[in-house]
């Protein structure tokens, strides 16, 4: 399987090399450098391919997800940036090949929704806790029920009162 | 046989199910009590039928039916005994009748247990329980059921069912045993043994806290009732799901070999939702107990657990979100989520009935903005904001960019880190304050001088913290905010025995022990709360300062990485396991300092028999409290393996996550032990108020 | 989602409370049925198939050699379009078969279309060129065209008869043969229109 996978790569890389020198020429501008894992590995963190679900492409273990590293690296080789080989991958393969979309409108629908939704749940909360506190001051008995637990501690004698008020309370 | 044997039992235990509800609802009508323990016995009579139709399925997987097709999906000849065994949770069919299994179990426990002591509430447990159980088993019988074996018609076309077809003839057995598909590589695994029954466990048993709510809204006994008799069950179900989760984590870093624990995937996100339901819950449910306050909201958070439960049972096992985790597409999608949505609206339905009603007035109200209470409310509303943020991320957007956008989008762990990490921080700062603060009121000074010892522990344990792994003051801070709500709860607990030793005179082993017995929920929390500031520490520092790294090296190079030097000894090629897999190992040696400090085998497994996904990395990892050395076999020069490609990984701090978790686990056994001589005044004084109630 | 909307209200629970309760009995209705239908069409979206009958869905494919074909385009001839990658190796399997069935049909009113999935151009262009296939082949360009199709994986083909109807489908690699005789039904059927 993973011989096959070699010799498949390395054939892609020899046409891809002939075709490169018939079809373009400048891509001998950029002279290829060396990549390492580890720099691939950065990018490919960051890229999710469609093939294995919610899988980051430097854990997939398919042949898809293989060659897509290829590319990364074959990217990152002819120079460019990180940020780059990651915008020619969502310009080629879509917005689901990151893990926040990068389309502005998909973008802020995932980013601000549960901001928004959490504000609208604060706010609600703390316009009924207003409302309770203006309740509890026109019929104030009820909070003074309760002096005991009020003491401030000072000693442990009154701390371990407390523990025991707390305690009885709860019966 | 065994087939007909099983599917005749999950039948029976259906109908018996069904017949429970039944009577049990007709005998509160018509205040009949023959008929209630009639339908009483109905439904005790489930437990023993399900365990019946669960042993003859585990029979067949251990003596190899392969004709049932259940078995010849799961096993084949090659597996051995232990994995037959977790096998009858391996796939859909078996997991969905295995659940059933437990639902019953936790009915029957809680029918023994708490019949006497919650007769009013009890008719109307049976009915929502036996109704739930009864639908699951719909699902076994009628659409996923594990008990179907092939037969050969006549005109060679193969079919699946339970009883002989007129003129079918069973296949051979030798080509069954031949073709059989085995257990899916990814399940074998000794976390898989504990993990689904666990999270299963912690699924399930939110049952019974939820038809005891339930039964209180049928009821109309809205007293704190319903709360005080299920609280062990809802905290063994929440443990069993907080263990699960941890153990799934275990499982994902053992075995998928990503370097990690917690992936935020869909099906991760479905499990961990209702525990963020669940432990707003038992947060609430304590102000509820004691101050009698936030009725309707405790009864929403858990009818919303349950609910919780239900969505992510479907959303995992229908196809709904695609994912490593999930159970094959399938028919029982709709079902499950007409029951979902069915258990939904039915229970917000009597919520929002009783509610009109002016059922459930509080007896207090909220007066101070910083009082226990107060805390407590706005930990209550963090856990939902999470919830949003979760399910937002995991089912939300993704959904709705796909059906109104036509994109499809991934929200991966780059959103999730971005959004849930300040809502886990306010978490962390509203345990540390919670605790010191008092009901009702408090002051900012008081607040304060309780934190002098509590903080300059959490300071010390930063500095402790800062040495192992130079981190930036930002971080530091934050491992200060997560260590002080650990240390706060663990001063509390010294504090209190201190008072006891010092007023009482009690020795220092007796005020402990003392303390912690007056009030176990208490302390147990204490427990909790220590054990989830470490397991915090743990997730923190694992995921800001890992260090990875991959290198091709030769037979006898090392690499260096965060202080270690890992060298690459030697290759085992095509090692021939005894389940039939086949192991490619490398050898490596971890140095530290220049002195050896172990010796791995991170390998390639690969399943010969297998489909789909036949190749498992398998990581190998040196083990410190200060961090995990982590080695992944990536790739290998095919024939001579003289080079090696290897990723490794250092995870600083990974440790304390399976050690909180443990203590996570001891101090809910804590707050959980039965305290024989409270169970007992209760019992005595609930008698007369049920009486009182059932006449009224 | 439900859950906080109802929550945030629940709170209020007020003695003149009547008029917030039916307020939230609304909000909890809405939210409610909002997701249950978005969940419920969710579900249904993923458990569509591909599609065997009907109408095929229009794309307009940019091939490698930097053409724009449109389905639309092609009515009257009958269409095989067929899902690649260059790394699947079943497709491997079926590739010279395909190129084989292309040579022998070319002339009779069929055109054979592929389209490669999640594929980069590199790899697509080896794999063609290793294979000598002359039908013109396109990127799926963001997957629109394979999720318009519902494939499950590759290579799957459709083949599509001369009014635009899918035809028949086929979700193994195809031989020569086979290809051929689904090629003969879908001609046959176009031809009383």
């Amino acid at each position: 399987m993973k011989s096959l996978l070699r010799i498949a790569l390395g054939l892609v890389v020899i046409v891809t090399a002939l075709s490169a020198v018939q079809l373009s020429v400048h891509a001998q501008d950029n002279p290829r450098r060396p990549v390492t894992d580890d720099e691939v590995n950065a990018v490919s963190k960051k890229l999710y391919c469609p093939v294995c679900e919610n899988i980051t492409l430097d854990t997939c273990g398919t042949l898809a997800c293989a060659q897509w590293r290829e590319e990364v690296r074959i990217l990152l080789s002819e120079g460019k940036t990180p940020e780059q080989v990651i915008e020619n991958f969502v310009a080629r393969f879509g917005d689901r090949v990151v893990g926040t979309p990068v389309d502005p409108t998909l973008r802020a629908l995932s980013l601000v929704t549960p901001w928004l939704l959490s504000t609208l749940v604060l706010l609600s909360a703390a316009a009924i806790f207003i409302r309770w506190r203006k309740e509890s001051a026109a019929a104030p008995k009820a909070s003074a029920a309760q002096p005991s637990v009020q003491v401030t501690t000072h000693t442990l004698e009154e701390y371990r009162a407390r523990i025991e008020a707390d305690l009885a309370a709860r019966r | 046989m065994l087939a007909e044997l099983g599917f005749i039992a999950t039948f029976l235990a259906f109908l018996a199910a069904l017949y429970a509800a039944g009577v049990a609802f007709h005998s509160v009508r018509v205040r009949d009590d023959r008929l209630l323990l009639s339908a009483r016995n109905a439904a005790l009579a489930t437990f023993p039928l399900l365990g019946v139709s669960l042993g003859t399925l585990l029979i067949a997987l251990l003596t190899q039916q392969y004709q049932i097709a259940y078995v010849w999906n799961v096993t084949d000849p090659n597996t051995p005994t232990f994995f037959r065994v977790t096998a009858l949770w391996g796939a859909q069919a078996g997991s969905l009748l295995f659940w059933s299994g437990i639902m019953s179990a936790f009915a029957f426990g809680t029918i023994v247990l708490n019949w006497h002591g919650q007769r009013r509430l009890m008719p109307y447990v049976i009915v929502y329980t036996m109704l739930t159980l009864a639908f699951f088993l719909s699902l076994s019988l009628f659409f996923e059921n594990p008990f179907e074996r092939y037969w050969i018609m006549p005109d060679n076309n193969v079919v699946k069912s339970v009883f002989a077809v007129g003129g079918a003839v069973p296949p051979a057995s030798a080509r069954l045993a031949e073709t059989a598909n085995g257990l899916n590589p990814l399940l074998r695994h000794f976390g898989m043994i504990v993990h689904p029954p666990l999270l299963y466990m912690g699924f399930v048993g939110f049952i019974i806290p939820f038809a005891f709510a339930m039964a209180a809204l049928a009821s109309g006994d809205l007293s704190t009732n319903w709360i005080r008799a299920t609280r062990r069950w809802t905290l063994l179900a929440w443990v069993s799901l907080s263990l699960g989760l941890v153990l799934g984590g275990r499982w994902a870093y053992d075995v998928l070999g990503w370097g990690g624990w917690w992936g935020w995937d869909p099906v991760e996100n479905a499990a961990f939702l209702p525990w963020l339901v669940g432990t707003a819950f038992l947060h609430s449910a304590m102000i509820q107990e004691k101050r009698g306050m936030l009725k309707v909201w405790n009864m929403f958070l858990m009818l919303g657990t349950f609910s919780a439960v239900i969505f992510g049972t479907f959303a995992t096992r229908s196809g709904l979100v695609d994912s490593v985790h999930s159970f094959a597409r399938s028919d029982i999608g709709f079902p499950l989520f007409a029951f979902w949505f069915g258990i939904t609206a039915v229970s917000i339905g009597m919520l929002l009935w009783r509610w009109r009603r002016g059922d459930l007035r509080d007896e207090r109200r909220l007066n101070s903005w910083l009082s226990r209470e107060s805390l407590f409310v706005l930990n209550n509303i963090v856990f939902v904001m999470l919830f949003i943020a979760i399910f937002w991320g995991s089912f939300g957007a993704p959904i709705f960019s796909e059906l109104f956008m036509g994109t499809t989008i991934t929200l991966g762990k780059d959103y999730f880190l971005q959004v849930t990490p300040p809502l886990f921080l306010v978490l962390f700062i509203l345990m540390g304050v919670a605790p010191l603060s008092a009901w009702s009121v408090t002051s900012l000074r008081r607040l304060g001088k309780a934190l002098i010892v509590p903080a300059s522990l959490a300071a010390l344990i930063v500095a402790l913290l800062a040495l192992l792994q130079p981190a930036e003051p930002p971080v530091l801070l934050i491992y200060g905010i997560i260590a002080l709500s650990g240390t706060v709860a663990l001063w509390e607990t010294v504090r209190g025995a201190m008072a006891r030793h010092k007023s009482l005179g009690e020795s220092w082993y007796r005020a402990f022990t003392a303390l912690i017995a007056r009030n176990r929920q208490r302390y147990g929390g204490y427990l909790v709360h220590l054990s989830v500031a470490i397991l915090g520490i743990g997730a923190l520092g694992s995921e800001l300062y890992q260090q990875e790294t991959q290198r091709t090296l030769a037979v006898g190079e090392s690499l260096e990485l965060g202080g270690y030097v890992m060298r690459y000894d030697g290759f085992l090629g095509g090692q021939i396991a005894e389940d039939g897999r086949i192991m490619d190992i490398a050898q490596v040696t971890v140095l530290r300092d220049g002195r050896e400090v172990a010796r791995l085998r991170p390998r390639r497994d690969f399943y010969p028999n297998a489909e789909g996904m036949n190749s498992m990395t398998i990581p190998a990892a040196h083990s410190t409290l200060e961090n995990d050395f982590y080695v992944l076999l990536v790739d290998w020069e095919t024939i001579s393996a003289r080079s090696a490609t290897f990723k490794v990984f250092i995870n600083p701090l990974i440790n304390l996550i399976w050690w909180g978790t443990l203590l996570l686990v001891i101090g809910t056994i804590v707050a959980m032990y039965p305290d024989e001589r409270i169970a007992l005044v209760t019992a005595k004084t609930a008698q007369p108020s049920q009486l009182a109630g059932a006449k009224a | 989602m439900t859950e906080w909307h109802v929550a945030e209200d629940i709170l209020t629970d007020q003695s003149p409370a009547k008029r917030s309760v039916n307020f939230v009995t609304v909000l909890a209705a809405v939210i409610l049925a909002g997701m249950a239908l978005i969940f419920g069409l969710g579900l249904r979206h993923q458990q569509q198939t591909q599609p065997t009958e009907g109408m095929a869905p229009l794309f307009t494919l940019k091939t490698l050699d930097g053409q724009e074909i449109a389905l639309e385009s092609l009515r009257g001839k009958v269409v095989v379009l067929n899902f690649w990658a260059s790394w699947c190796a079943p497709c491997r399997d079926e590739a010279a078969e395909l190129e084989a069935a292309w040579q022998q049909y070319k002339d009779k009113g069929v055109v054979f279309l592929g389209v490669a999935y999640t594929d980069t151009e590199r790899n697509a262009q080896a794999y063609l060129k290793e294979f000598g296939i002359t039908y013109p082949n396109g990127l799926d360009y963001k997957t629109k065209i394979s999720a318009l199709y519902r494939i499950e994986g590759v290579p799957e083909t459709f083949i599509i008869d001369r009014n635009g109807h899918i035809s028949e489908f086929a979700m193994a690699p195809l031989k020569r043969t086979q290809l051929s005789a689904m090629i003969e039904r879908a001609l046959a059927k176009g031809t009383q229109p």
